[in-house]
């Protein structure tokens, strides 16, 4: 096809944007030499591919021809989709590395070849691991296996067998062997071990004693794994016993060295049982003995640090044992990283105690108290108030020396958490949940950009940001981790707007507070039944009747007090779009104040929620009601303060939803949204696209039990209601004074 | 009053039932019997709170009554009811009066189950009144020395709703369970499970294991009967992996990722 034509099909595809010439002419030079049936292919991407980003449409343009070198024609749009999903955790140039090098990145894990990925194992190593330790261990990607006591760290892949059990068993070793090491203390200092600097750990302090520390390092690994893996033998016996055909199979460093040192020796024995025999070296003979007693005997590290002790001088000064590669599921030593979390532990145990003690300091001391002479003082009671309000200032001066050099030394335990957080983060990519980072640092929420927008009227914000997908129906596929919600404080207003609603639909409000009353719990008698609390005369009479007229009697004689409980609980979602200004507006909050005075006669729980934003990163939603609150005066006032704001972005706020009725247990869960048109947002969430996420969402609800119903304000129907809202879901409203007496009306028959 | 004798006598516990007392639950069980209290025991499932009842009764020598409740049991369910029998009204008691009548034990498992309207019935009789009203008799049920009253719940995995009411929960002496130390629970399972130490041991550990996965979304981890049932399993010749997933991890989770975590587990133990 020539250059023109091909032009042309790719304006038609991304219009209406009109991107420049030579730019679209520089990409599409590559594919001028195609084939018919794989251009067609290449471009049927590039509407799911544009929207997201103009600059990886055309890169992709320049790399999918020689792509399909290595790919099959059907297999392009799984690529494509690892493209997006790519460029959505790596940005450009995450999305360049990975179209670089189509074989490794992608083609060898599609044919199975590309080793085993941590992300694949996670799902069920992670509650493994959490079941060996009886807590929490997060599995997290690094270079080497190690543990910090806090978490495990793992290589993202593994490949080094053909098989796809083999690589997962290493996995499972590694996990395990991790896991054992904190069981069984390699990581603890002996009381014997002095403690030479307080910020290292003391089994670091005695490795620098040995002119070469990084010798002493690897010896005690090696003395400790040897341990630890007799240790798994007893613990695990499944686990080593399958892992007997593997260890001998795993690569040793020694194995390339030309002349193996004492820790390649000792290696190669430990994992092939090849024990250096009729050895001349005392060395090798004495260790040999050693490791091999320790692994049998030994139930705390005592004996491998002896053991380094009685080595160390025996080897020779040209020695170089850091230089042999560890064990693959041994990994590395994260002392120091291990000492800095013990650190930050103890420190925030001290501040904790520095708090306590300030609040029981006498309160003779206290500058405030000088500071701010309280003029009814009379000393007593009102002393030691001002003790426990004491400032830390003044505390701080009766402190014993050793809190405040404890206390001083806090900001550098935070550091160290942050710097931590920003490794986790490195490390595993957006693979950290936001839960985890909270959890490191208390400081969740902090990775996502805060709008410059945010408007200083508006409430604080309430909870933490929570993050979810987002349905992108050209690929289908979700958008991970890809709009921000947060929930904000809806200032409460007063005015005379609920007075007046509350007078103008008084009749109305009377008539539906008495059809709501009828839906109450029932308590009603069943007669005729076989079993029940009381006997039904009525019936017994007739069958005694029936049994002197010589007829078969019935036997349901009893009447039985049958309950019909309602367990409902019910959700409000009122779209607070810049659209709803004026009578829309307004008729949904008589709305709202009508049915929360129906409501009030009934036990169903309910929840108002609002919603609006800009953008993904700043979805809003702004509770006015919730679920376990009452009906108060300032429910009442927060209805007043509902108005317009900014964007429709619907579906966030339905997934939120669905995430709150999480928590209600109850057989009937409503959700009910309120809106006045077709979603919306400021970017390119628009037109089908916000179509398809919005009922992507619906879904989502009604897979988790939740039933949907929306109620559409407008001035027409339109098509996208019926496919976007389900058939049967929506009813359209386009008289909208109409609105307060419908939405009882609705909720009555949605509930009956 | 010869069929209401022979009746309660069903219920009687001739052999002794096996238990292996944690703590001093059995001399609380006892004194509060003696003062007449109600008990109430609490504790995740299948960790001995049943046993433990029947061992109490063979120990007191009482006949033990026991109510399954569910939500729809109803006042005359649990005191007694007019049947109909050739063509008369026959009063037939519920199982708290037959208990309350024949100085048994009355042991309402999983209480917070029924309905709050049903369980108030109980509160004169666990108070030190010890009456039982029976409406519709016009009778007023004195309870001898010898009735007991015992109630059982499960506080993990209730919903809020169905707590127990303070006002009935104040009434009892409670008792809480929960799965034995290793030891005992290896010395349990051994006995009950009719198994080794070689396999006892690795399924008490295995069963430690799932405890520990309330976060990874297990509600509750496996439980003493359950462990029981293993071994009893792994003694009928079902191969110990075989029985560990039918009888553990299947019946503790549907969840596809936790059920081959679980299998990860078992493989490694044994």
């Amino acid at each position: 096809m020539d250059l023109e034509s091909l032009k042309t099909k790719f304006y038609q595809l991304v219009a209406p944007s009109l991107p420049n010439e030579w730019d679209v002419e520089e990409a599409l030079i590559p594919l001028a030499e195609a084939e018919t049936e794989h251009l067609d292919e290449i471009f049927a991407q590039i509407p799911a591919i544009w929207p997201v980003s103009h600059a990886l449409c055309f890169t992709y343009l320049s790399a999918a021809a020689p792509a399909l070198y290595c790919l099959a024609v059907d297999e392009l749009s799984l690529w494509v989709h690892t493209l997006l999903d790519r460029y959505e955790t790596g940005g450009l140039r995450g999305a360049q590395t990975f179209m670089a090098d189509v074989e490794q990145q992608f083609a060898c894990h599609l044919r199975g070849q590309g080793g085993l990925r941590l992300v694949d194992v996670r799902p069920r190593l992670q509650p493994y691991v959490n079941g060996l330790a009886g807590r929490e261990l997060p599995l997290i990607v690094a270079d080497e296996a190690a543990t910090d006591s806090e978490s495990i760290f793992l290589p993202g892949t593994i490949g080094l067998f053909a098989e796809h059990e083999d690589n997962f068993l290493l996995y499972k070793l590694m996990v395990s062997f991790q896991w054992a090491c904190l069981e069984a203390g390699v990581f603890v200092a002996p009381p014997s071990l002095p403690l030479r600097k307080k910020s290292a750990h003391p089994l670091d302090c005695f490795f620098s004693e040995f002119q070469k520390p990084g010798n002493a390092r690897s010896l005690y690994h090696l003395f400790e794994t040897g341990r630890v893996l007799a240790f798994l033998r007893h613990e695990l016996p499944g686990l080593m016993r399958q892992a007997a055909t593997l260890l001998p199979r795993l690569p040793l460093a020694g194995d390339e060295a030309a002349c193996p040192n004492l820790l390649d020796r000792l290696q190669r024995g430990l994992l092939r049982g090849e024990w250096p025999a009729g050895e001349p070296s005392p060395l090798v003979d004495r260790a040999v003995t050693l490791l091999r007693q320790g692994a049998e005997e030994a139930t705390d590290n005592t004996a491998s640090l002896a053991a380094v002790r009685e080595l160390m001088p025996l080897l020779a000064p040209a020695d170089d044992l850091a230089l042999t590669r560890p064990l693959i599921f041994q990994g590395t030593l994260r002392l120091q990283e291990m000492r800095n979390l013990g650190l930050r532990r103890q420190t925030n145990k001290e501040l904790r105690l520095i708090k306590a003690m300030t609040v029981q300091l006498p309160p003779v001391a206290s500058k405030a108290a000088a500071r701010e002479p309280d003029p009814g003082n009379g000393g007593g009671q009102q002393g030691q108030d001002v003790a426990l309000i004491m400032d830390l200032e003044s505390a701080w001066e009766q402190l014993p020396p050793f809190f405040q050099s404890q206390a001083q030394r806090i900001d550098n335990g935070e550091e160290t958490v942050e710097t931590r957080q920003q490794n986790q983060e490195q490390q595993a990519g957006s693979t950290v949940t936001e839960q985890s980072i909270s959890a490191t640092a208390g400081k969740g929420g902090q990775v996502f950009a805060r709008s410059p927008h945010s408007r200083p009227e508006e409430g604080p914000e309430m909870t933490e940001p929570v993050v979810y997908d987002e349905w992108d129906y050209r690929r289908k596929g979700f958008r991970k981790n890809w709009c921000v919600v947060t929930e904000k404080e809806l200032p409460p207003v007063q005015n005379v707007f609920i007075e007046q609603t509350l007078k103008q639909y008084r009749g109305q409000i009377r008539r539906l507070r008495h059809q709501f009353e009828l839906l109450q719990t029932s308590e009603r008698f069943v007669r005729r039944q076989r079993e029940g609390n009381d006997i039904d005369f009525d019936a017994l009479v007739e069958s005694l009747a029936d049994t002197c007229a010589g007829r078969p009697p019935s036997d349901r004689l009893f009447i039985r007090l049958a309950r019909d409980q309602r367990d409902i609980a019910v959700s409000f979602l009122v779209d607070m779009s810049n659209s709803t200004a004026g009578w829309v507006g307004q008729s949904i909050k008589e709305a709202l104040v009508l049915i929360c005075e129906a409501m009030e006669v009934l036990n169903d729980r309910y929840a108002i929620y609002g919603f609006s934003g800009m953008r993904r990163l700043r979805c809003e939603i702004f509770p006015v009601k919730r679920m376990d609150e009452r009906y108060t005066r300032v429910v009442r006032q927060r209805i007043s303060a509902i108005g317009p704001r900014e964007y429709t972005r619907m579906a966030p706020a339905i997934r939120h939803m669905t995430a709150l009725f999480g928590q209600v247990e109850a057989k009937i869960r409503l959700l009910i949204v309120l809106s006045d048109g077709k979603p919306e947002d400021y970017d390119d969430y628009k037109g089908d696209y916000a179509i398809e996420d919005t009922r992507h969402a619906l879904l989502e609800a009604k897979a988790k039990g939740i039933h949907p119903f929306c109620i559409t304000i407008d001035r027409q129907a339109h098509e996208y209601m019926a496919h976007m809202y389900g058939e049967v879901n929506y009813i359209f409203i386009d008289k909208v004074k109409q609105l307060p007496a419908r939405m009882s009306e609705i909720y009555r028959t949605l509930t009956s | 009053m010869a069929g209401r004798q022979m009746r309660i006598d069903e219920y009687r516990i001739e052999e002794e039932p096996y238990y292996l007392p944690t703590g001093a639950e059995v001399d609380i069980a006892e004194a509060a019997y003696q003062d007449g209290s109600p008990l109430l025991l609490k504790g995740p499932t299948g960790c001995g709170k049943t046993r433990f009842m029947q061992y109490l009764a063979w120990r007191l020598q009482r006949p033990l009554v026991t109510v399954s409740c569910h939500d729809d049991l109803s006042t005359s369910d649990l005191v007694g009811r007019y049947l109909i029998r050739g063509g008369e009204a026959a009063w037939t008691d519920g199982p708290l009066t037959m208990a309350v009548r024949a100085g048994a034990i009355c042991y309402l498992d999983e209480i917070v189950e029924a309905r709050k309207d049903t369980t108030v019935v109980i509160h004169p009789l666990a108070d030190d009144r010890r009456q039982l009203p029976i409406e519709k008799r016009g009778e007023l049920l004195t309870a001898p020395p010898e009735f007991m009253l015992a109630v059982s719940y499960n506080p993990g995995y209730q919903s809020v709703l169905k707590d127990l009411k303070a006002s009935t929960r104040q009434r009892f002496i409670a008792l809480s369970f929960d799965y034995p130390a290793p030891d005992k629970e290896i010395e349990i399972v051994r006995r009950e499970g009719n198994l080794g130490l070689e396999l006892a041991r690795p399924l008490v550990k295995l069963a430690g294991m799932t405890r520990g996965l309330k976060d990874s979304g297990l509600a509750e981890g496996a439980s003493t009967r359950l462990l029981i049932q293993t071994g009893k399993l792994i003694g009928r010749g079902i191969p110990v992996k075989t029985a560990c997933r039918a009888a553990i991890s299947e019946a503790l989770t549907d969840d596809r990722e936790l059920l081959a975590a679980l299998d990860e587990m078992v493989s490694s133990l044994f």
